[in-house]
């Protein structure tokens, strides 16, 4: 547990209440969308859902609709005021009537319970993304020392990951093997990918049973989460020797990628980090395969989140700020040898960037036996 | 995230036996006079949608409309690089992917004319997509619709029953991996994970209860320290979007062990009968082993995977379901807690 985060976060988030004139904040979490809970409470949510109501006094209770979970709540945070209640809607209306004509604002606003908006006269509840994301967005240094542990994790996750893909095994296998590391070390989640195979494969996936053979592509992004933080590491190896096609790609992905963190600095937008790896894909004449049709995104932050804000695309003009963590990742197909992924993770500082991966940039290959 | 395996065997899951779901959803929905119906899924919320299609997105939201007649519709904010690998996994339904699911679900409703929408859980359904759904229609009705589903949803089929049977062969596996001379509670549960993964599980929640004389929570790796001399794994699985848990408690003593050995298979022969009092055959199965502290019953329930339908302090007169079901057992043995689950009357 990282107390020092905990309470720096409890003093930035009853600042930007005041600053938006708040009286109560509602916030809802599950195990998909669980940020905007621990950022309050500090609880990873697992199984259900919750909703946080932090109020400007400082003190937050944490509303649980799974009993086991707040049993868990109580045991993990004793100094958390953690409630059971059958239906979330109706314990946090019986909560936020007693708060009576307080200015409420709740988030993420579209995943309230439509029970809890709808209907209620007098309840008025706004929008609290303004208060929330940038908080989310910008980390304070205690939050990024959690972000860079994460790191090593997903970098020694990869080692992991390398010595388990061998031709033969099934790629859930392979999966198997890293969560058996992660939960010896800590790491309560981890948002994982994977792809397998040649040119057929289009992105990737959970894993679907597909058996490792030669001359496969693996992809993956591995997500670790340490403290409630993650960090990510994107990298593609060979089973077997890579053959030129390959090797050509992964000097155009590296390029690419090794553009986009050299642009990384505050003060720039999302869009300038995601022009700087697209026209290294335009250079060699692959500019097609930047746009939605082949790729998502050329990045994105990371936080409680594995996947926030800012995205990092051509059409995304957030100003990246000091404090950010994002992974740059040129992840798209490629018409040669098929999709191909490569991303480290990092923070953006005044001068440029402070880079937290540290697995060598290099297209890995696995021995044949 | 869902990150464990995710594919769709003909010879489990047949079409055929999707569409009789369906079926038994749309005779209810016309009962009801429901022109459309439509559930919400999240990986914490998937087990309708789940029912209904076959498929949990892993990450992201999604919507499932199921209209009077037709395949039903997955809409999900899932990247559309990923819809062909979606219609491969899922053996019902069809797939879109949207940044707007509800909107897409909307101008679908909107075309077919219908008017009255039956909401799976329509109190919890985001607000977001309840919004976007009736700003997409005029004087559109949005309903409750969850006893609607409930109703379609009360048997359990063969292939529910099938898929049951692997996830609890495989929880039973993953407890018996725990690191039982482990020193630290990270040690003791990272071999209970693999092994549910190497097995096939789609999903594995692996907690401990690190000292059974101090707690008897069950905590996530992250929070967890050095193994006491009783402490206790619940691992919480699913196989192909069936969920099932197993609890197994363990002592450093051997005398000890050996109470709780007896007590673990009394609880894996445990079957009680139909229709009878819970807390009265639990009485009678467990009370010569010890003080019976709590018990609860878990089963699939609406978007839960697995949600209480009866326990000893709210419903203590409550009847054993007719289907399957997960018991959750806390006792006291001489002095010591004890806590077991197990899905029982399989």
């Amino acid at each position: 547990m990282n107390t020092d985060a905990i309470k720096a976060r409890k003093v930035a988030l009853q600042e930007a209440m005041e600053r938006e004139a708040v009286e109560v904040l509602v916030l809802f979490g599950n195990n998909w969308h669980a940020d905007h809970l621990r950022y309050a409470t500090d609880f990873g949510i697992q199984e259900g859902q919750g909703i946080a109501i932090v109020r400007d006094d400082g003190s937050t209770t944490l509303i649980l609709d799974d009993a086991a979970e707040c049993e868990r709540a109580r045991a993990e945070a004793p100094t958390l005021d953690a409630i059971f209640a059958p239906s979330l809607m109706l314990e946090v209306k019986r909560q936020l009537a007693r708060a009576g004509n307080h200015k409420i604002a709740a988030a993420p606003y579209h995943l309230l319970p439509f029970g809890l908006l709808h209907g209620e006269k007098d309840l008025r509840v706004s929008d609290g993304a303004s208060i929330v994301d940038h908080l989310l967005m910008r980390k304070m240094e205690v939050e990024i020392a959690s972000v860079r542990r994460a790191a090593k994790l997903a970098d020694q996750g990869y080692a992991i990951f390398r010595n388990a893909a061998r031709p033969g095994r099934k790629d859930y296998e392979l999966v198997a093997e890293m969560e058996g590391f992660f939960r010896a070390n800590g790491v309560a989640e981890n948002f994982m990918i994977i792809g397998v195979g040649g040119v057929e494969v289009r992105g990737m996936a959970p894993p679907s049973g597909k058996i490792l053979k030669k001359g496969d592509l693996v992809t993956t992004e591995l997500t670790p989460c340490f403290e409630g933080y993650y960090a990510q590491i994107c990298r593609t190896l060979v089973v077997g020797e890579p053959n030129d096609a390959q090797r050509s790609a992964f000097a155009q992905y590296l390029e690419s990628m090794e553009a986009g963190i050299a642009a990384v600095k505050a003060g720039v937008t999302a869009a300038h980090v995601a022009k700087a790896e697209n026209d290294v894909f335009r250079k060699y004449g692959l500019g097609e395969y930047v746009t939605s049709e082949y790729t998502r995104v050329r990045g994105h932050g990371m936080g409680l989140f594995p996947d926030q804000k800012p995205q990092i695309l051509e059409d995304v003009h957030i100003v990246l700020e000091a404090g950010m963590t994002l992974i740059v990742h040129p992840n798209t197909y490629h018409p040669a040898v098929g999709y191909f992924v490569l991303g480290d993770s990092l923070v953006v500082r005044d001068d440029g960037h402070e880079l937290l991966c540290g697995t060598p940039r290099e297209l890995f290959s696995t021995i044949l036996q | 995230m869902r990150r464990g395996l995710m594919a769709w065997d003909r010879d489990e899951i047949p079409p055929g036996a999707m569409e009789a779901r369906l079926e038994r959803l749309r005779v209810e929905m016309k009962h009801d006079g429901l022109d459309a119906f439509v559930a919400y899924t999240n990986i914490a919320r998937g087990a309708a949608v789940c029912w209904m299609t076959g498929f949990t997105p892993y990450w992201n939201e999604g919507l499932v409309l199921v209209g009077a007649t037709g395949n039903p519709l997955f809409a999900t904010a899932l990247s559309k690089r990923v819809a062909d690998w979606i219609s491969s996994v899922m053996p019902l339904g069809d797939v879109e992917t949207t940044p707007k699911p509800s909107g897409l679900i909307g101008s679908l409703i909107a075309k077919s004319g219908a008017k009255r929408i039956g909401i799976l859980e329509l109190d919890d359904f985001p607000a977001g997509h309840a919004q976007a759904i009736l700003q997409s229609v005029e004087g559109l009705q949005l309903v409750d619709a969850t006893a609607t589903y409930a109703l379609a949803r009360d048997a359990m089929d063969d292939v529910e029953l099938r898929l049951l049977a692997t996830a609890n062969r495989l929880a039973g596996a993953s407890c018996a991996a725990a690191k039982v001379d482990a020193r630290e509670a990270r040690d003791f549960i990272a071999p209970p994970e693999s092994v549910a993964r190497l097995g096939g599980a789609e999903e594995c929640f692996a907690l401990v209860a690190q000292d059974l004389s101090k707690s008897g929570a069950f905590l996530r790796t992250e929070s967890l320290g050095a193994l006491g001399e009783t402490f206790a794994a619940r691992v919480s699985l699913a196989y192909k979007g069936v969920w099932t848990r197993q609890t197994r408690s363990f002592a450093r003593d051997r005398a000890v062990q050996a109470s709780f050995d007896k007590a673990a298979l009394a609880l894996e022969h445990f079957r009680p009968e139909a229709a009878a009092s819970i807390s009265d055959q639990i009485a009678r199965s467990f009370g010569s082993l010890g003080r019976i502290v709590n018990w609860v019953a878990e089963q699939p329930r609406g978007s839960c995977p697995l949600a209480p339908v009866a326990d000893l302090a709210n419903t203590p007169q409550a009847k054993v379901p007719a289907t399957p079901f997960v018991l959750n057992l806390e006792l006291e043995i001489a002095g010591a807690r004890w806590i077991g689950a197990r899905l029982t009357n399989l």
